[in-house]
């Protein structure tokens, strides 16, 4: 398997907080990866220090062999790594479709040359249109990002996210507060994308359906990895069971 | 009414047409708190009017205006990547009370006593007020033109993305800060131009004429016509214009009216009295609507072609 992302010793620090400490991990090209861990284990911390919204306070980051930690984050995702954010980001004053327009503009944001450059051509409308269908938008591509319900919203971070063309794709936990219904499409997505090739990570607090579509799973509780291995391996795991249930009693 | 006195009227009216849209830049498109702007209307008349007093062409005096006003609002540009909204707002101010103060003190500006400025010549015809008020909306017109290709393009995208969320803006490749620098440079640069028509204009400037209430005036203006549209600050700047002459009766308390309609807009129409969402608008949208059908949009025709299928 060939290697798309190489994480070590990463340490985020908030003061005396140790939200990561000492973090390792290996992604490889089309592989899902799951990262999983109770509330407060630092796994969103943990996005942020590799797309670059944190500077992490030590560590290497290496993405296509190159060293990336402290890279700011709209480089990050002119490089090919785009996330999503578990309290979704919507632009709400623009329809979904300009959402996911500005969006596929990723390497149109040059600075002053962008006035030159017409943002709505035929092109990027058609890959807008392509990914809107895809994510299942489109019923919803002409409404404000103000109007339409958290599913879509969901929906939408995935998609402002694919239409980049993004080397590796890090979801924030894409099924939080969702119904069962919904919860299944973007399970249903995401192991389309996953068909197709697309590396992705993914942060997920609902346990089968991380077990069901990743390939590999990473465990973290306060800050530190407890296990990785395949879903069945970290199931199995006595320390996972015990960060998620507590300790068992002897008495 | 004589004409001379309208134009007059006039003159004014779209001097701070020009501001608005200024402000409008910043503030409208890209989001950014802004209660100073009159501190770089003033360094662009003081820069137009230094050089023209002392010889110089009244047009490049003009661009002068623009460029040095654009490099102080670029400094401030940079000043404010450090700032959240409401720290940005005072600083803001505090600017415009230290550029006031600056005027009022240096002698290069006439200190207390002001400059005075002789009206200029151009292309040998002596400006006047009806000349003032023609050349102002062929700034206007550009300005809008230049404007309406700008929200077209990458660059407008850029400046929406970050007025609705910087950190998501961030996530799909925006650079927020140079966006935000470019965004308050641009805003700045056009109120300096704005200040230098204003001081030949007048042809005569103090401190006072750019002091902290200008700014609020300039940011009624915007707000009540709508932020973020190019009819709203044009609607807003010449409302608040002429109002002075309609309410001549009351005009002790002007600012106490603008100080009014504003608190009152903002909590009961912040969209605007013409802005995108605002009730009038709508309405007349829909009007529109009756007699020219909607063309429909990529979007439209997205949504459509599912809600078929279903």
């Amino acid at each position: 398997m060939e290697e798309l992302m190489r994480i070590e010793g990463l340490k985020m620090y908030f003061g005396g907080l140790k939200a990561i400490d000492g973090f390792d991990l290996v992604i490889n090209k089309s592989e899902t990866l799951g990262i999983i861990g109770p509330n407060g284990a630092g796994k969103t911390t943990l996005f942020n220090a590799i797309c670059g919204v944190y500077t992490p306070t030590a560590g290497k980051v290496t993405f296509e062999g190159r060293e990336v930690q402290g890279t700011p984050a709209h480089e990050m995702a002119k490089m090919g790594i785009a996330r999503t954010f578990q309290i979704s980001k919507p632009l709400s004053g623009l329809t979904i479709f300009d959402n996911v327009i500005a969006a596929a503009g990723v390497h149109e944001y040059t600075g002053i040359q962008s006035y030159f450059h017409k943002a709505h051509t035929p092109e990027i409308e058609d890959r807008a249109e392509a990914v809107i269908r895809e994510v299942g938008l489109a019923d919803v591509a002409n409404k404000k990002a103000s109007d339409v319900s958290l599913g879509y919203l969901r929906r939408l971070e995935i998609a402002r996210a694919l239409v980049t063309q993004p080397k590796l794709i890090m979801l924030d936990e894409p099924c939080a507060g969702l119904s069962n219904f919904a919860i299944n499409e973007i399970t249903e997505l995401v192991m389309r994308l996953k068909e197709k090739g697309q590396s992705i990570v993914l942060i997920e607090h609902n346990l089968p359906i991380t077990m069901k579509v990743c390939d590999r799973i990473t465990v973290l509780s306060y800050g530190k990895k407890i296990a990785e291995g395949t879903p069945d391996e970290v199931k199995n795991n006595k320390q996972v069971i015990e960060a998620y249930l507590g300790e068992e009693d002897d008495g | 009414m004589s004409s001379a006195y309208l134009y007059s009227i006039l003159a004014t009216a779209t001097i701070f047409t020009l501001l608005a849209l200024a402000l409008n830049i910043i503030t409208g498109y890209a989001g950014q708190a802004m209660m100073g702007i009159a501190a770089f209307f003033g360094i662009g008349a003081y820069t137009a009017a230094i050089i023209t007093t002392n010889g110089g062409n009244f047009l490049l005096a003009l661009l002068a205006g623009m460029l040095v006003s654009g490099i102080f609002g670029a400094v401030l540009g940079v000043i404010s990547l450090r700032l959240q909204a409401d720290f940005l707002a005072i600083t803001t101010i505090g600017i415009n009370f230290v550029m006031v103060a600056l005027f009022n003190r240096l002698k290069i500006t006439g200190g207390t006593l002001g400059l005075t400025i002789k009206k200029p010549v151009l292309f040998g015809v002596k400006m006047n007020n009806t000349y003032f008020f023609y050349m102002t909306v062929i700034l206007i017109v550009v300005l809008c033109l230049l404007l309406g290709k700008m929200r077209r393009s990458w660059f407008g995208m850029a400046l929406a993305s970050i007025n609705n969320d910087p950190g998501a803006a961030r996530s799909f490749g925006i650079n927020v800060s140079r966006y935000q620098i470019l965004a308050f440079t641009i805003g700045t640069a056009v109120a300096g131009l704005a200040g230098g028509v204003y001081a030949h204009r007048m042809g005569f400037i103090s401190s006072s004429d750019f002091a902290f209430v200008v700014s609020i005036q300039a940011v009624s203006m915007v707000v009540i016509g709508g932020l973020g549209t190019l009819r709203g600050p044009i609607f807003g700047a010449l409302l608040i214009t002429s109002l002075p002459e309609i309410l001549r009766f009351a005009d002790d308390y002007r600012e106490l009216v603008y100080g009014l309609l504003l608190v009152l807009m903002v909590r009961f129409m912040p969209e605007g009295l013409i802005g995108d969402d605002s009730p009038v608008w709508s309405a007349l949208m829909k009007l529109w609507r009756k007699f020219v059908p909607k063309k429909k949009t990529r979007a439209d025709l997205i949504a459509e072609s599912v809600e078929g299928g279903r």
